[in-house]
């Protein structure tokens, strides 16, 4: 159900990301996203991006920490990293009325089916954040877990993943916020400047 | 009272079963698998002993025990870089075994029993009604080593699912890849279903995504 | 699911005699809003009224206890912080003081002192994360953000020191991995000046709160006999009025130097071993630890904060060894089997948490659901160090 982008990684002639983001409601043809139902390309038009403005302004999440992270997402609830005011403060405890699920925390063999049954009974439009690196890969359980699912992918798709042991409550607000661009049918790529991703290019891979 | 008296005592009272007395760290007694209960009872209700807190129960397999002390000890199979389980041949041999860790509020001495029992009728008697503490410390003892507590009230699987097979810490112990269908092996990185348009480190193999 | 005729309410005037009635079996759980955690409690209910409760837990097995057996005594410390993730310090400290007891190694005084600060100081976080749960399970919103807002303070000094902000890996076997950064000592009185106060706001926002109150007065009691059968340590006993403190009666690093009282409940509010009891415990001990924090600073020498002699491979000697601490939720122990080698044969953690959830089963019936939420609460229970 993953989107492939492979045809459309290249910019088109003229795109500025600094233009892009100035503009709110402006939309990048080539890549637009209104739900993850269909590999076609839509272009947008001005009621779905008003849709999509209402649905990633008012992403309610559903209760579903497992473990450390748990603590964290509760951090970015807090007073502090206030993530109600990106509109995801309405933490709904039944997944009928939720559309985003922060899986926070290592899922278990035990867990792996209530965490699907979760995932079903939400409704579309949703989306899945995977939090941690025992959400995205097994994390530090990887080796000798025999009860760890080592990643939530392999249980329900994933659009965010946010890395960290736990992540901090400010990457999980950055993880919300390139999932807003995502629902905004924004290209999908990572909002850091050029010199970052040309930088990250150079930093070796140690293979052991 | 010291580890050493309460050691001569329950020689006293059970003889042959009561085994040698193990110094150093962890003070106690290695104990006959068979009268474990009683002598369990022994201490608790005895006035000069009266141990009525079971710290902890612990469930072990001596699987590969490296006698000399020089840490040779068998390792354990896990999951390989790849994420696919490690098989080996190797079949378990040795003992299972039990410690248990006594306390007492009334004198604060502390003492802790020993016993083994072996591989392939591992029948230990349940001390959970002498200290109800024990049903869930020796169902745990039992999911995860594989020893059978006679007499126990519920003796069933606590952490693990209740038909996962296969006790975990044993030390021939093969991690499963799939249970119920919920897959418990990994994925390699060449595997993984990074999008082209995420910010990755470089791969060894391939270009990277990102670039704003 | 039995079928039993209910006892209480109307029914059990005027009953027409070919109507019957049935338990009601309903699941708590794991996702659930008012189980701390993926925790699974079976419920036998009869309308309101608890029948039986099953605790189910496991759903957070993540098999730390095999991983001990394919890494070392320091690489584990990574692991000991992910059983308690709202008190990491003190299950850093518990591991460390284990196998520093089996190794007979002496922690340098600077490391002692900052050791108890530490700990001292997540004990506090911890039982505020506590308090503020235990509010929000009694419907009340402001404590736990209250509580999280100090916590961010004490998180400010954990992160300066170790470099996590909740999961931190700090102490070492023999020591701490880095040493206390200038102006830690000013950071930690400046929290700790202001915690007092903060503690009397909650006491007028929710202990002294007439609802909150009446709902936990009276509900839930634990006694001292059941504490002792079912091995519940921690402010679940001394709520039931046994002052029993491993910091106190048996102690463990420097706690002996110190001055600081146990407190216990005695039943102020309504019986002792009751829920506004096991709070209450955990409120005074906010204040004690403050006290404790006092003294390490002042007292606090300069020096190395590593002992020396220890190789980067730490070797026990064969053997094996029961260590307990007091961590905020009861005792945590370490039951460490060595075979003279890098790794452990066998690591057990003796949880408290899992004990303190044992008894839930005996107290569990005879109320209502809503006095079981509250139950659960008071037990402050962790999923993480019950399942490892």
């Amino acid at each position: 159900m993953r989107k492939n982008y492979t045809e459309s990684t290249t910019p088109p002639e003229g795109y500025d990301p600094r233009r892009e983001q100035m503009l709110d409601f402006k939309v990048d043809e080539d890549l637009a996203l209104v739900t993850r139902s269909d590999d076609k390309n839509f272009i947008l038009t001005t009621v779905d991006e008003l849709f999509n403005w209402a649905r990633l302004s008012s992403i309610w999440p559903v209760t579903f920490g497992l473990a450390c992270c748990a603590i964290e997402m509760m951090a970015a609830s807090a007073t502090r990293y206030d993530i109600d005011r990106f509109g995801a403060g309405a933490f709904r405890a039944t997944p009928r009325q939720a559309d985003l699920m922060i899986v926070s925390g290592t899922v278990t063999a035990k867990m792996a089916t209530r965490l699907r049954r979760i995932y079903d009974q939400m409704p579309e439009p949703k989306w899945v954040v995977a939090m941690g690196s025992c959400a995205i890969g097994g994390g530090p359980y990887f080796k000798y877990g025999y009860h760890v699912v080592k990643g939530v992918d392999f249980l329900v798709p994933v659009d965010v993943y946010i890395p960290g042991c736990p992540p901090r409550p400010e990457v999980l607000l950055d993880g919300l916020m390139r999932l807003q661009d995502k629902i905004r049918g924004r290209k999908g790529k990572s909002r850091v400047p050029r010199w970052v991703a040309d930088y990250a290019k150079k930093i070796p891979y140690v293979k052991r | 009272m010291e580890a050493t008296a309460i050691h001569e005592l329950l020689k006293r009272r059970f003889g042959d079963d009561v085994l040698d007395f193990v110094d150093g760290h962890g003070q106690g007694a290695r104990v006959a698998a068979a009268r474990v209960a009683e002598i369990a009872q022994v201490l608790r209700d005895e006035d000069e002993l009266d141990f009525e807190s079971l710290m902890c129960l612990t469930g072990l397999d001596w699987d590969g025990y490296d006698e000399s002390g020089k840490g040779k000890s068998v390792g354990i199979l896990g999951y390989d870089e790849l994420g696919k389980p490690e098989t080996s041949d190797r079949v378990g041999e040795g003992e299972l075994g039990v410690a248990y860790a006594l306390y007492s509020h009334r004198h604060g001495h502390k003492f802790c029993l020993y016993a083994r029992v072996p591989r392939q009728a591992p029948e230990v008697p349940s001390v959970s009604r002498v200290w109800p503490t024990a049903a869930w410390h020796e169902r745990e003892a039992f999911d995860l080593v594989g020893v059978r507590f006679t007499g126990h009230p519920d003796l069933r699987r606590i952490l693990l699912d209740d038909d996962w097979a296969g006790h975990p810490l044993r030390k021939d112990y093969q991690m499963p890849g799939v249970w119920q269908e919920v897959p418990l092996a990994g994925r390699s990185y060449a595997e993984s279903k990074w999008g082209e348009d995420d910010v990755v480190l470089p791969d060894p193999g391939g270009d990277s995504g990102g670039g704003a | 699911m039995s079928e039993q005729v209910s006892t209480h309410g109307w029914q059990a005037q005027d009953e027409p005699h070919d109507l019957h009635s049935e338990l009601l079996e309903i699941n708590m759980g794991p996702q659930h809003p008012a189980t701390h955690g993926v925790l699974r409690l079976l419920v036998h209910t009869d309308g309101e009224i608890v029948h039986e409760v099953t605790p189910v837990i496991g759903y957070l097995h993540r098999c730390a206890e095999k991983i001990a057996e394919g890494c070392d005594y320091r690489q584990w410390m990574v692991y000991t912080d992910r059983f308690d993730y709202l008190a990491p310090m003190n299950m850093n400290f518990g591991y460390a003081v284990a196998v520093e007891n089996m190794l007979g190694v002496a922690v340098p005084e600077r490391a002692e002192h900052i050791r108890v600060i530490c700990a001292e100081l997540q004990r506090i976080a911890s039982h505020l994360i506590a308090l503020g749960t235990f509010g929000l399970d009694m419907g009340a919103w402001t404590p736990l953000l209250y509580c999280f807002r100090e916590r961010e303070e004490i998180l400010n000094i954990f992160e300066r020191l170790s470099g996590g902000r909740m999961l931190y890996n700090y102490f070492d076997i023999g020591g701490l991995r880095f040493d206390a950064y200038d102006g830690f000592a000013e950071d930690v009185l400046d929290i700790i000046n202001i915690m007092e106060q903060k503690i009397g706001e909650y006491n007028t926002l929710l202990s002294y709160n007439k609802i909150f109150v009446e709902r936990t007065a009276d509900v839930g009691i634990i006694d001292a006999d059941d504490c002792y059968a079912y091995g519940c340590t921690g402010p679940v006993l001394r709520g039931a009025g046994v002052p029993f403190d491993c910091r106190k009666d048996d102690p463990y690093s420097i706690y002996d130097r110190f001055e600081f009282e146990i407190p216990y409940g005695e039943g102020e509010k309504g019986t002792i071993g009751d829920c506004w009891d096991r709070y209450m415990v955990r409120v005074r001990e906010m204040y004690e630890s403050c006290r404790i924090v006092r003294q390490a600073l002042d007292a606090m020498p300069d020096g190395p904060i590593m002992a020396e002699d220890l190789k980067k491979l730490v070797k026990p000697p064969v053997g094996s060894l029961y260590t307990r601490t007091e961590s905020s939720k009861g005792e945590i122990g370490f039951h460490i089997f060595s075979d003279g080698g890098a790794r452990p044969f066998r690591n057990k953690v003796r949880s408290p948490s899992f004990s303190n959830l044992h008894v839930l089963e005996k107290v569990g019936p005879g109320l209502m659901i809503s006095d079981l939420v509250a139950t659960v609460g008071s037990l402050d229970i962790v999923l993480g160090e019950i399942d490892r």
